[in-house]
């Protein structure tokens, strides 16, 4: 099979990234070696100007504190190890002793009712949710790359009872660059509680953009930190509802950079009913890479595989 | 007895079973604590990437900012805060190491926003070749500064395949997944960048800026 110039300077670079010298890498494609030649040179000269060790004791710190983070998120993990694993993991003994208090507190609490009859609460019905961010195009094009660090996700239940909740996103930083049109990347997935929603927003901590032309990094700033929508929608038992937010930067075409920008909600392109692209986040993968799914409007209400589910941090009464 | 959950394969154990071990430990952590493992497994591969990724990442920051110390530090940073947001990464594709270099990009976004400088590249940073040899230090002095003007004129995505590839040494597709490109993209865009690089550092000779 002929390989194009391109594969063969990515299998060069890659040999001068094992060690391999110049001349290894001419000698293994002799056929392309006078255009190579100057390329590899000029990759070679560049790694070996940049060519930078850090030192053991920096090494050494860093490695110390990695370790002993992960040793803090064991604790706390066995912390939090559910009920259940933590009573299998009992003695013998104990695990029978255990054993007896449950079933005397279950006996208990189901004769419980019979002797004093009264209303039952019933659970809370909670219904699926996906939190996505998007990006209509505006004025991106202006950026090289737009990072929208989105710290809280707040929506109003309506209703008795209702009030807003708020929910902590899984990945807060999202580039607006990488969410053209119906792309959109997921920010949040898991349980809220069914019934009626009619206010979105977002609180946005930091939006840093670099401009493709001058490279320079702006901060863009909102005024109150906060973007918010009025889109009713409903989250149904049994039944997962996918929200895309559309975010989008506008120039307004005066001032310096910094001020030039603003970052504006876009009602028309938000709610339940919108087309998009998943695709991943900083530590997602690649957009259109084939791992997102492509919905179309209606499938906003679907049943399907959920990720890990997020837990709504609070909800706050009107 | 036997027992059945949500998620949980229907054990028998036995009636009073105690006479014999409690079901096998791996069992249970499989059954009953399928999150904790997996959160376990993920720190563990980053564990494992820890001693092959430093350095590496190390020196793709070190490029983008031009202080070793600051590269030294931020590096670590990088782990602690993969560390931090293990719950969120899910593979789908894309190799941890890769996620890495996504989380060290943004950090060093974030650093130099809040330093408000684009680059800084103070020469008495150059690694120091031989400290007996004040004229080797010279000149690669001068030919950091060269390859350094010359990366400044590259375009963004010019500079980043080249930062992820000859610093990172991540793969053409490692770096696709991080650029959020097709690895054929990546090798055509690495490419050009070479050819501009070549350009640019001829350029820097001919036009007496550097050159030993």
């Amino acid at each position: 099979m002929n390989r194009t110039f391109d594969e063969i300077l990515d299998d060069c670079v890659d040999r001068l990234n094992r060690g391999d010298t110049v001349q290894d890498c001419l000698r293994g494609h002799p056929e392309h070696a006078s255009e190579l030649e100057p390329l590899l040179r000029a990759v070679a000269d560049t790694r070996a100007a940049y060519k930078f060790t850090p030192s053991a004791e920096a090494r050494r710190t860093a490695r110390q504190r990695f370790n002993a983070r992960m040793g803090e998120l064991e604790t706390r993990g066995q912390a939090k190890r559910p009920l259940l694993p933590r009573i299998l993991s009992l003695s013998p003994a104990w695990a029978a002793v255990t054993a007896a208090v449950v079933v005397a507190l279950l006996g208990y609490f189901a004769v419980r009712p019979a002797l004093t009859p009264g209303p039952v609460p019933e659970p809370v019905a909670e219904g699926g949710f996906s939190f996505l961010i998007s990006d209509e195009v505006n004025a991106i094009g202006d950026f090289d790359s737009l990072e929208v660090t989105i710290s809280s996700i707040g929506l109003h239940l309506s209703g008795e009872g209702g009030g807003w909740i708020e929910l902590e996103p899984e990945e807060e930083v999202v580039d607006l660059k990488l969410l053209p049109g119906k792309k959109a990347q997921e920010i949040w997935a898991g349980n809220v509680t069914e019934g009626r929603y009619t206010k979105v927003f977002i609180y946005v901590s930091e939006a840093t953009g670099v401009l493709s032309e001058t490279g320079e990094v702006i901060d863009i700033k909102l005024p109150s930190g906060k973007l918010q929508i009025s889109k009713p929608f409903d989250v149904r038992s049994g039944e997962e509802t996918t929200f895309v937010y559309d975010v989008t930067v506008v120039s307004t075409g005066q001032g310096q950079a910094a001020d030039r920008y603003n970052l504006k909600p876009q009602i028309g392109e938000s709610g339940p009913d919108q087309e998009f692209e998943l695709v991943g986040g900083k530590g997602q993968g690649e957009p259109g890479g084939g791992q997102g799914d492509v919905n179309g409007p209606g499938a906003n209400h679907h049943e399907g595989n959920r990720n890990q589910p997020g837990t709504p941090v609070s909800l706050k009464p009107d | 007895m036997s027992m059945s959950m949500q998620g949980v394969v229907a054990v028998d154990y036995g009636i009073l079973g105690f006479s014999k071990p409690w079901f096998p430990r791996q069992t249970r952590t499989m059954q009953f604590d399928r999150s904790s493992a997996q959160a376990q497994s993920k720190q563990a591969a980053l564990a494992a990437l820890y001693d092959q990724y430093y350095n590496r990442i190390a020196n793709y920051i070190f490029v983008r900012m031009g202080d070793r110390s600051e590269a030294e530090d931020l590096a670590g940073e990088v782990f602690l805060k993969a560390l931090q947001s293990l719950g969120s990464y899910k593979e789908r594709g894309v190799p941890m190491q890769a996620w890495l270099f996504k989380i060290a990009h943004n950090l060093v976004v974030d650093h130099l926003r809040k330093t408000k400088k684009r680059k800084n590249v103070p020469i008495e940073y150059v690694e120091v070749v031989s400290e007996s040899d004040p004229q080797e230090i010279a000149e690669a002095n001068i030919e950091f500064s060269r390859v350094s003007r010359a990366l400044g004129r590259l375009t963004q995505a010019q500079r980043q395949v080249i930062e992820l590839r000859f610093f990172g040494e991540l793969s053409a597709e490692e770096t696709g997944k991080v650029m959020n490109k097709g690895a054929g993209a990546v090798r055509e865009l690495q490419c050009a960048a070479i050819k501009a690089l070549r350009k640019m550092l001829q350029e820097e000779v001919d036009t007496g800026n550097g050159g030993i």
